[in-house]
């Protein structure tokens, strides 16, 4: 298990807020050591040239950390093709928390990334020129393919950001039926079956924990029942969560996910905070490692 | 508007009061012997009712249940609780699990759902004069009925049994769940067509308009109806009283989408089941709201209306050995080796196939009811109906035992 970032992708357009996501990624990058490179989508010419390297010179940026990508083509693909090509280990984007219907259910670039990356991607939602460190870490404990990574993730950067907090949070699998069918127990049966159910997580949880430095860090395990995706959402709301870092889905959502959605579509649709998908397969975890 | 008479005020009440009282003793009793509720519910009908008390003393009985006002009020509250029954199952359905589970989930159902419905349909439709079918001109929803029978699964007896075995939240046990919720859906879409079929609604419709209208029903609840519970379910829960506010919605939902689908034709069950299934896949439906409606209406309606079924049947009188013998080798034979092969094509060895589909052959409480609205339509005779309720009494007993008895070998 391990949450290796060598490469970050940060895919820039010349928006207003440019200034402040090159700045998030800059910080990031120091964060891991790792390297950056910055991905844009669109025409290129002496105009373009001028304002990256503005960009570049006013976040103060080392050039040997830089590399720079110029496509052609539709955003979205163009932005996935490169973090395939250069083996991006981290992908960062800017997104809006919520989109408005028809672009909820037709995807912005934003959303075809979150649904269609193969490598581990951060959603910003707020970004800041002056952008500060993860103070409380929500991460979710889902069975999922990467669980074990996106806690090792949260407990990593948790430690590197020497965050406040890090929520550890798991869902109560089938709580509604299970006390439904519990109703001819006893009181004392009933009760137990309740805290059978809730301990049985936290144990899972405490297994994870197990193998994962966390030693400075205050690690609260919470565990919800309803709808996982959603219940998360509203947890990472409640605690004013700066970050949300949720394990890669095992498949591809699509359109039926977004009129039934479930899970990670919850997140999508509306962002609590910024966001970390952590789907570790394409990390390159090879060749060079800048210093 | 006509007033109940003060005797007859005191009957239903004491009738409710015996019913209940009786119910619970006989499902404590079957709780003790490891047996789901429903079963001492229904033995305890049998007692009170013409099979037991009417023959042992025909004058107690006729005293304690005459026929008149009170009786017709009892009968509302059992029509209430089938309406009740039928929305709680819909909470029940978790699609969340279902998209999880993904193709998995549809390979078994569908075999679990397609091989018995055909076995049930097929003897139907060959052998119409030994299942009691002399109406010629209800052949087809007649057979359809019967595959819907032998199709159905209790979730709830499904979901007792694998918390037992300790295997609920394994791979088998989410697989197990999400089929049988997947076979709720389907099997209530069909046995709501059948019903519309045979017209008891303001519209005779035709297989294609009933079929129509509930499909078309059901997309519209699970869609734009969904949206809407979405976006007024968050207004209840922050300024409503809580939870007296989303309960008293909840049900005041429920019994309108229920007077709604009565209305168009497609049966009162299929408003409250689709509306339950709506509600229940509402992120912003509570699981302790959940668990409340759960409670009230398992341990207060579910009762009278398992009791009430052994007051409406003689069933000594309308036992048929043979008939009820076969049901129960139709309904074995359909389900296992549907539900096996299904669990079987989906991964597991033949063993783990064999018990998820002695699990799925719990029928419990939603045969019981399926059986009950078809005889009051006057789909099925009383025969048919008792061989039915006992084919779901055996398959939910057994169903644990065989589970056990296979994942031990």
């Amino acid at each position: 298990m391990n949450f290796a970032i060598h490469k970050i992708g940060l895919a820039i357009a010349f928006s207003p807020t440019s200034e402040a996501m090159l700045a998030e990624a800059m910080r990031l990058t120091m964060v891991y050591q790792a390297r950056l490179i910055l991905i844009h989508a669109g025409d290129h010419g002496p105009k373009e040239d001028k304002l990256m390297d503005a960009l570049i010179e006013k976040a103060g940026l080392p050039a040997s950390f830089i590399k720079i990508r110029w496509e052609n083509g539709n955003p979205g693909d163009v932005i996935l093709k490169v973090c395939q090509q250069e083996n991006i280990d981290l992908l960062i984007a800017g997104a809006l928390r919520k989109e408005n219907l028809v672009q909820y259910y037709i995807g912005s670039i934003a959303r075809k990334i979150m649904r269609k990356a193969d490598c581990s991607f951060l959603m910003i939602t707020n970004p800041s020129t002056q952008p500060l460190p993860y103070k409380n870490i929500v991460v979710n404990a889902e069975d999922s393919p990467y669980v074990e990574e996106a806690i090792f993730a949260a407990c990593q950067l948790g430690l590197k950001d020497k965050s406040n907090w890090v929520h550890i949070v798991r869902e109560v699998k089938l709580y509604g039926l299970t006390m439904a069918a519990s109703d001819q127990r006893s009181e004392v049966e009933y009760n137990e079956v309740r805290h059978h159910l809730v301990q049985e997580e936290i144990n899972t949880v405490e297994e994870f924990l197990q193998k994962i430095p966390h030693d400075k860090l205050k690690v609260n395990i919470k565990m919800v029942s309803g709808k996982a995706g959603f219940e998360l959402s509203q947890f990472a709301k409640r605690k004013s969560a700066d970050l949300l870092i949720v394990g890669a889905s095992q498949r591809r959502f699509s359109l039926f996910d977004r009129v039934f959605p479930h899970d990670l579509e919850y997140i999508f649709a509306d962002l609590p905070c910024n966001l970390l998908v952590v789907h570790p397969d394409q990390q390159s975890g090879k060749e060079e490692h800048y210093e | 508007m006509n007033k109940l008479s003060q005797p007859e005020i005191m009957q239903l009440l004491f009738q409710l009061s015996i019913m209940l009282l009786f119910g619970r003793l006989l499902a404590e009793l079957a709780r003790k012997l490891n047996q789901p509720a429903v079963v001492g519910e229904i033995v305890a009908g049998i007692i009170l009712g013409p099979t037991i008390l009417g023959l042992v003393s025909p004058d107690w009985f006729n005293s304690l249940f005459p026929p008149g006002s009170s009786g017709l009020v009892l009968d509302g509250f059992v029509q209430v609780a089938v309406v009740m029954l039928l929305f709680i199952a819909g909470l029940e359905v978790d699609l969340h699990i279902v998209w999880q589970q993904g193709k998995q989930a549809i390979y078994t159902s569908f075999f679990g759902l397609v091989v018995p419905f055909l076995f049930g349909f097929a003897f139907a439709f060959y052998f119409p004069l030994f299942f009691g079918n002399e109406d010629a001109t209800r052949h087809l929803p007649y057979s359809l009925f019967m595959g819907t029978s032998m199709a159905i699964t209790a979730l709830p007896v499904i979901a007792r049994i694998l918390m037992d075995l300790n295997i609920i939240k394994s791979r088998m046990g989410m697989l197990v769940i999400s089929s049988a919720m997947i076979n709720d859906i389907i099997g209530w879409l069909i046995f709501s067509m059948v019903l519309g079929m045979i017209g008891k609604g303001n519209m005779n419709f035709s297989l294609l308009n009933t079929a129509l209208v509930t499909i078309g029903f059901t997309v519209l609840m699970l869609t734009l109806g969904r949206g809407l519970i979405n976006r007024f379910l968050p207004w209840v829960n922050k300024k409503l009283a809580w939870p007296g506010g989303l309960l008293s919605l909840s049900l005041a939902l429920c019994f309108m989408a229920a007077a709604f689908t009565e209305y168009i034709g497609i049966h009162a069950i299929f408003g409250a089941f689709i509306i339950g299934v709506t509600l229940g896949d509402s992120e912003h439906m509570p699981e302790r709201a959940k668990e409340i409606i759960h409670q009230f209406i398992n341990n207060i309606f579910a009762p009278l209306f398992f009791v009430a079924i052994g007051l409406k049947v003689n069933f000594l009188a309308n036992f048929d050995p043979l008939l009820t013998l076969v049901i129960l080798g139709i309904a074995f034979a359909g389900k296992i080796i549907g539900s096996g092969l299904g669990t079987r094509l989906g991964g597991f060895t033949w063993r783990e196939s064999l018990a998820a589909a002695f699990g799925m052959n719990a029928r419990g409480a939603m045969e019981i009811i399926l059986g009950l609205i078809a005889l009051e339509n006057g789909l099925i005779n009383e025969k048919v109906f008792v061989s039915l309720v006992i084919m779901a009494l055996i398959t939910s007993m057994s169903s644990g035992p065989l589970m056990k008895w296979m994942l031990r070998k």
